[in-house]
């Protein structure tokens, strides 16, 4: 037990240190200027600033809700899309014969790339980033999707085909799905920083709304607190979604060893 | 026996281990007491999970006991040293290495020159019959090799005491004959201290000088049979493995050992 | 092994290379029908597979911006190595000793582990204030998205080393230093090169985002220029090259991965 007490210990007293730290190269000796980096104690100023009343445009609430808004559209309907398909082509050979070389192509481009030609097709509005979000967050459903049912441990098959199991349908829902279901819950989640990730890109490129815009307005506006703000924000907003995502798969998939890192 | 005393090696007093698994602690080790005496062969046999590798790891010198003490020519065992060499189970060989080099291991940290090593991995390549794969990976080798290399690792290190963890537990049971031949053979012509974990009743009656029967978690020594000592089995180390496991004498102290382990297996319910 | 999980598996090259090419010609052709033969998009919204073609020819001597385009495709290679490379130097010594020292894991993982979850991309407009529109800001994003895959990685290949394979080396004899050196080091490889090749991965995600919103230089800036000439061809162009960089850049990581890794055969 002693070890963990110091391994707190140290924890804490590093997150002082760098707290303080800071508060002392910017605030107290005032080495380094407020523009550069804020104290912070800015970042917290600026944060009940920000909360309540609007902040070109929108309050940090409303800003974040857009951002959410649109990460969650188009995050759900690539995973009801792409898992799906996913499973499709890994099962049946033929469709992923045809659709598969698209992926191959589509999978080393990074979704943020679209995002030019999205503007294109789809002008500034909420669909060109709807799109590339969407984009982002299908590709590796698909993938892990199909790659997942691909490797289905023919062993399992084997042992389903020799219990009565005739039917290539149930051969799939009952044998092939569920022991994919690790792997394609592993997809959705990349999808999700994926998505997220471009989101953010999107709103720093072509809004007029969102933490990404907001961060951009705050550089323009030389208020390094506010972006450090929304950085943080955006930090908390991701990880708060991919620990969602890993207790969904804890009860979705019950069954699988979680890693204790 | 000439009439010189046998030089105690290993003496454990009164060692009881604790173990932690998921935030309960429990006994695996309960007050077992026992000296090994220089050379000899000593087989510590048991129902799984009895707590004999834990045993085992306080002479390896890897786990602390929590109450009582092991000693090794008189000193505390604190540490695992190379002077307490370990077989395990699992192998452990060093898969970035070759057979050459997991072999010579050990010898750099003694400080032996090149030479000298080269001449010393050679001869036990030889003596664990491995010539010609010096430079195979683990990878490349069956089940049987492995563990070859493993003992040769160990045994070229010249460690006073060898300690093995059901060294042949993880082979199937054709290679683990000839194995057994193979590591009696080595015993025979290169006499060790040596403390061998198994949980098969005949490997333990063919390999040990004396037999130490543990009880079912928390283990105890529930009874030592001295088989070199009594003469149990005559002439076993002269014999094949399959003559041996013939004699009467063999039967009837297997059928002696089994029936106490059977009983603690069927006692603890741990099967 | 049926034959399908040998294609998948399989990282033989003329069957990838055989069928990557086919699917590829497949894929332009249908393109091409798209466009030219059916006409069902207009040459603003989708250019023919020529148009781009022709495009990527002209660029190779007439200069877009300031560079031509193998000076663009320069500069978004410098920036990606100098990037990458300043991570995996900071990185790899950082996961290692953190995985290591145990009292080194506890100081360093709180500042870790808030600064992770925050996007590379986040760091934009922080970086574009502290280092402008030049190089140092390209790479600051570059070296910040590679950064945590490769530490993480390292961390986690170090920390949780076979103990078995420690406990062999310490009953023959080895003490920590020298574990640490011949055995956690050598074991811990294939993580590290895992890590290295999602770095690599990350990092040019991060040059496409830094390049496409404060850039007047590399392929990003390309895609982006395409887009606001209204020049769909140009933007194509660069991504078909950004797609073309990751693909090798992945070879090559996948062939040192064997390389270096040579004594695991799945």
């Amino acid at each position: 037990m002693k070890q963990s007490s110091r391994r707190l210990f140290l924890s804490i007293l590093s997150i002082l240190v760098v707290i303080l730290g800071w508060y002392a190269l910017t605030s107290w000796a005032g080495i380094v200027p407020p523009a550069f980096l804020p104290p912070p104690q800015y970042i917290v100023t600026d944060f009940f600033r920000v909360v309540t009343s609007p902040y070109v445009g929108n309050t940090l609430v409303g800003h974040t809700l857009m951002s959410l808004q649109i990460v969650l559209g188009g995050f759900f309907s690539a995973v009801l899309i792409g898992i799906p398909l996913g499973i499709l082509m890994g099962w049946f050979k033929r469709i992923e014969a045809v659709v598969d070389p698209l992926f191959q192509l589509l999978r080393p481009i990074p979704p943020l790339a679209w995002i030019p030609i999205s503007l294109l097709w789809f002008g500034i509005g909420l669909k060109s980033k709807i799109f590339v979000i969407w984009l982002a967050a299908f590709v590796p459903c698909v993938i892990n999707s199909y790659t997942a049912i691909r490797l289905t441990d023919p062993l399992l098959v084997k042992a389903a085909l020799g219990l009565g199991v005739k039917k290539q349908r149930d051969l799939l829902w009952e044998v092939a799905i569920p022991s994919s279901l690790p792997v394609i819950l592993g997809g959705v989640r990349i999808g999700l920083g994926a998505a997220w990730m471009t989101l953010v890109a999107a709103e720093l490129l072509a809004s007029d709304a969102g933490l990404g815009y907001m961060m951009q307005m705050a550089r323009r506006a030389l208020e390094p607190s506010v972006i450090i703000l929304c950085m943080l924000i955006i930090g908390i907003l991701g990880a708060l979604m991919a620990r969602g995502l890993k207790v969904l798969e804890r009860r979705i998939c019950p069954w699988v060893k979680q890693e204790e890192h | 026996m000439n009439g010189k005393p046998a030089k105690e090696k290993i003496v454990a007093e009164h060692v009881s281990v604790e173990f932690e698994k998921d935030t309960k602690s429990f006994l695996a080790v309960d007050d077992v007491s026992l000296t090994i005496q220089e050379g000899e062969f000593v087989v510590i046999v048991g129902p799984s999970g009895c707590g004999k590798t834990t045993f085992m790891n306080t002479i390896a010198g890897l786990v602390r006991p929590v109450k009582g003490t092991v000693s090794m020519d008189g000193e505390e065992i604190t540490g695992p040293s190379a002077e307490r060499g370990v077989v395990f189970q699992q192998f452990a060989l060093f898969p970035w290495k070759t057979v050459y080099e997991n072999i010579e291991f050990g010898l750099k940290y003694r400080g032996i020159a090149r030479e000298q090593r080269q001449e010393i991995v050679r001869k036990y390549v030889q003596m664990v019959k491995l010539d010609g794969f010096e430079n195979s990976y683990p990878h490349e080798l069956s089940g049987g090799m492995k563990q070859r290399v493993a003992i040769a690792r160990v045994y070229a290190n010249r460690p006073q005491v060898l300690l093995m963890d059901e060294p042949f537990g993880a082979l199937d049971a054709q290679t683990r004959t000839i194995m057994q031949e193979d590591l009696s053979e080595m015993f025979v012509s290169e006499k060790r201290t040596v403390v061998f974990i198994t949980h098969s009743v005949e490997e333990a009656i063919y390999l040990g000088d004396r037999v130490m029967i543990m009880t079912a978690r928390p283990g105890k020594i529930k009874k030592t049979i001295s088989i070199s000592e009594e003469n149990l089995v005559p002439n076993r180390r002269q014999m094949g493995f399959d003559d041996v496991i013939a004699t009467k004498e063999f039967l009837s102290l297997k059928a002696e050992i089994w029936s106490l382990i059977k009983a603690e297996i069927l006692a603890k319910h741990i099967y | 092994m049926s034959r399908r999980s040998e294609t998948f598996l399989n990282f033989i090259y003329q069957e990838e290379i055989f069928l990557s090419l086919s699917s590829i010609l497949g894929f332009v052709l249908f393109w091409h029908i798209l466009t030219d033969l059916l006409g069902i998009f207009p040459s603003l919204i989708l250019p023919s597979p020529e148009k781009v073609f022709f495009t990527l020819y002209e660029k190779i001597t007439v200069p877009v911006g300031e560079e031509r385009l193998f000076g663009h495709v320069g500069i978004s290679v410098v920036r990606i190595l100098v990037g990458v490379g300043l991570a995996l130097a900071l990185a790899v010594p950082l996961g290692i000793l953190m995985g290591w020292y145990e009292d080194l894991d506890s100081l360093a993982s709180p500042l870790i582990e808030v600064l992770r979850p925050i996007p590379p991309i986040a760091w934009i407009p922080l970086a574009i204030l502290w280092f402008g529109i030049g190089l140092g800001s390209k790479v600051f994003i570059i070296a910040i998205g590679a950064f945590f895959p490769a530490l993480i990685n390292t961390y986690i290949g170090v920390k949780f080393v076979d103990a078995l394979l420690i406990k062999a080396a310490k009953t023959l004899g080895a003490k920590d230093k020298d574990i640490l050196w011949e055995v956690v080091l050598p074991a811990s490889v294939p993580l590290i090169v895992a890590g290295i090749r999602i770095s690599i991965g990350v990092g040019m995600m991060c040059l496409v985002a830094a390049e496409l919103v404060a850039a007047s230089s590399g392929l990003g800036y390309l895609i982006m220029l395409g887009g606001d000439d209204l020049k769909p061809e140009l933007s194509l162009m660069g991504m078909i090259l950004i797609g073309i960089l990751g693909l090798i850049a992945d070879r090559v990581i996948l062939a040192v991965e064997r390389k270096v890794i040579y004594w695991k055969k799945e």
